[in-house]
């Protein structure tokens, strides 16, 4: 009988043990995010060993969803980086008085969020690496902040971001952000709309974070330009056939389409509008048509016309020529590509200037100081995000297939083409 | 004799269980942050196994619905995080998930095989496309922050959720309450006919199963830190639990477990040291164990365990010898 009690009792007792070590654990409630260390607070550290290279981490989707963004985005920019920081001996560090190569340790966090954010921590806590880079996506980035600036740990956002970011970046002080998005670029779309005089539209938006943000943020536009907007409708991700939407939209006679999705969607979109022969005046896209790959799926003749958002090319700056020489012209991401090597070229010029690898004198630099990058002059603003007066365009067309600058005027690299030419064919 | 042999063989093994756990708890002691961290991951496999055994061992309904449960339990921590006590949202999360499974459970445990697991498939994509669209359209919410929570207060819980569940499971099957289920899944007819209320014993085991689903999910939101419904509710946790309960073997009770300890470990060590060849990797392993383990891990070692404790491993030698004989006299 007594035999028989044992396995629940031991079972019980340890249960016990566990609940009241768990309840001896200090408080459930996280301490506040941690202001930014001066260098007067800190504590008199033992001199530090030889150091003979600076080692960054990354944890990015290198497998699941998220993968083709990881790959067309962020992914070959920092591959480039790291290649050409090396080519040129390293990073100079004051501190350790020679230039000290870079070295990337990177792991796959198969797009799942969980992984991501334990994986970060192995980077930061075990493999105590230098600096970390940002992970893909946008709710990966939103899961990295949190969780890099706990530990004090620079996190340069790349591909992803949204204008939500405003209402924590204030808690996040070692959150840095590259991308444009919404907040600039939608105005700008605005004045194009009423320039062209764009009549009816119609919204089409995925359902996440990305396409309830630029819904949100483009249909009050729209309605404030006087544009009658005829239907908004939302997509889950991964939809297979769009024709039913597509066909309401060419009844509807809409002048403009706007789909607000990714690749995958706006791939299947722009094949089902030339299928079914919906060619309204202006047509729009999330990311994916921005990418020089889109381009290369669907031919010069195919996306001529086609807007996206972004936007840069060669005639951007002086330098963006080179820099796309350096990614070799199929690759580019035409929406971010010089946003993210302008973003690597402020922490390696924030690093240099600081003359040590201590996150906090890093960042300060990095928050406060002007750099000279591929933009030109570039810095960020009081949000630590990327000031819009250094981004080099807002929303980009592809053009005799080139994707040309068509807003913000000021930047625009050549007049927008509308009405939208016929598909190829028809 | 043989009574002997056990008694001091239980008594070893308790002795073991017990070790065991007193390492687990002392764990955060001597060990690092990020061990402990990995050591959480793998008790929410081992969890969300666990309980999908407790159902699905016995009654042989194979439920794919542990993703809608896990991401209950994360949706409420989100949603509840901010303004109630931990402890409190941990168990909010498992009730949810409870109640979840027992409307579902009333729904569709009439329904048998194929059709069930497609049903409780469809599930995980309801209740997420429900709240997408709830959240866009009602509440116009874009992804929610989780409060952070220290990793060693998350090993706590998790562990003593563990514990629950073991006993839980433990003390159902050697209850009337699991020969019952066992009888289901053998045959549920004559179950029926033999008295058993089929469909009240099924819910509601399908629901104590959730339950713990939905408290790891609470649980584990607070490390991800950020989720929105698309996050919450993917379907790779439904599989997981069935590739790990099969990996480990289901017959035992500790087959899931070592199953889903070994799997989840396996995945991280290889994840992090071949970022770009493990899904290579994890797949022969994969495949391997499938041919040639049909009873999990756990059966490989009961075989092993007979072999060496009963002496049989002279029987076998002789055994093989004798066939080898045998075969060498018919090839003559």
């Amino acid at each position: 009988m007594v035999k028989k009690y044992i396995v629940p009792l031991v079972i019980c007792l340890i249960l016990f043990m566990a609940l009241f070590a768990g309840c001896t654990q200090p408080s459930t409630t996280p301490a506040p995010p941690s202001e930014p260390k001066t260098g007067g607070e800190q504590e008199p550290e033992p001199p530090k060993p030889e150091k003979d290279k600076i080692v960054f981490g990354s944890v990015h989707s290198i497998s699941g969803p998220l993968a083709i963004i990881e790959e067309a985005a962020f992914g070959p920019i920092r591959n480039l980086w790291f290649k050409d920081v090396n080519e040129r001996g390293g990073i100079y560090v004051e501190e350790y008085g020679k230039k000290l190569p870079v070295e990337l340790i990177e792991y796959d966090d198969k797009s799942d969020i969980g992984t991501m954010t334990r994986l970060l921590e192995k980077l930061i806590l075990e493999d105590k690496v230098d600096f970390i880079l940002p992970p893909t996506g946008t709710a990966m980035l939103y899961a990295a902040g949190p969780v890099a600036n706990k530990h004090g740990y620079i996190l340069p956002g790349m591909s992803g971001g949204a204008t939500t970011i405003k209402e924590i970046i204030g808690g996040l002080p070692y959150f840095f952000s590259n991308l444009n998005f919404s907040d600039t670029q939608v105005p700008a779309f605005g004045e194009l709309v009423s320039e062209l005089g764009v009549k009816s539209a119609a919204v089409v938006f995925i359902e996440d974070l990305h396409g309830v943000e630029y819904s949100g943020a483009v249909v009050p536009e729209m309605v404030l330009r006087g544009v009658d907007v005829a239907f908004v409708k939302s997509i889950p991700q991964g939809i297979q056939d769009m024709s039913a939407i597509i066909k309401e939209a060419k009844a509807a006679d809409v002048d403009a389409f706007l789909c607000l999705a990714y690749p995958d969607e706006n791939i299947l979109c722009v094949s089902q509008s030339m299928e079914l022969g919906f060619n309204p005046k202006l047509m729009i896209f999330g990311p994916g048509v921005c990418y020089t790959f889109f381009k290369d799926i669907f031919g010069d003749e195919g996306v001529e016309g086609l807007m996206s958002w972004g936007a840069w090319n060669g005639k951007s700056t002086p330098e963006s020529q080179e820099l796309i020489d350096k990614i070799g012209v199929a690759n580019v991401d035409w929406w971010g590509h010089n946003l993210y090597w302008a973003g690597m070229q402020m922490l390696e010029k924030s690093i240099e200037k600081a003359g040590t690898l201590d996150q906090s004198v890093v960042r300060e630099i990095m928050a406060t100081e002007t750099f000279d990058t591929v933009l030109g002059p570039t810095y960020y603003d009081e949000n630590r995000m990327l000031a819009a007066e250094c981004h080099t365009g807002e929303v980009g067309q592809w053009q005799s297939g080139q994707f040309e600058v068509i807003g913000p005027k000021n930047k625009a690299t050549a007049e927008p083409i509308y009405p939208k030419p016929p598909w190829p064919g028809q | 004799m043989n009574k002997v042999a056990f008694t001091s063989r239980n008594l070893y093994l308790q002795v073991l269980l017990i070790l065991v756990l007193i390492l687990l708890v002392a764990l955060p002691f001597y060990t690092s942050a990020y061990n402990i961290m990995l050591l959480c991951n793998i008790l929410m496999y081992i969890i969300i196994t666990v309980s999908w055994v407790l159902f699905s061992g016995p009654t042989g309904y194979i439920s794919l619905a542990s993703a809608a449960f896990f991401g209950v339990g994360i949706y409420t921590s989100a949603v509840l995080g901010q303004s109630l006590p931990l402890p409190l949202v941990i168990i909010i999360g498992g009730l949810f998930s409870f109640f979840l499974a027992l409307l579902v459970g009333v729904i569709t445990l009439r329904l048998r095989g194929m059709y069930f697991s497609i049903f409780t498939f469809g599930l995980v994509e309801l209740v997420k496309h429900f709240l997408l669209w709830w959240e866009i359209t009602k509440t116009n919410t874009r992804g929610r922050f989780v409060i952070l929570v220290n990793y060693i207060h998350v090993f706590y819980i998790m562990l003593a959720i563990f514990l629950v569940l073991l006993l839980i499971a433990y003390l159902i099957r050697r209850s009337k309450y699991g020969l019952a289920l066992q009888s289901i899944g053998e045959y549920e007819e004559a179950a029926a006919h033999i008295g058993i209320n089929v469909t009240l014993l099924k819910v509601v085991t399908f629901a104590v199963s959730s339950f713990f689903i939905g408290t790891v999910g609470a649980v584990m939101a607070t490390r991800w830190t950020y989720i929105d419904p698309v996050i919450a509710f993917d379907p790779f946790y439904s599989f997981m639990p069935v590739l790990m309960a099969i990996f480990g073997g289901m017959g035992q009770l500790y087959g899931p477990v070592i199953g889903a300890a070994i799997f989840a470990y396996l995945e991280e060590a290889l994840i992090t040291r071949f970022p770009y060849h493990y899904m290579l990797i994890f797949g022969i392993i994969m495949v391997v164990s499938i041919l040639y383990l049909p009873e999990g891990l756990i059966g490989l070692l009961q075989k092993l365990w007979k072999i060496i404790n009963s002496g049989r491993l002279a029987v076998y030698r002789e055994k093989r010898q004798k066939r080898g004989t045998g075969r060498e006299q018919e090839n003559a």
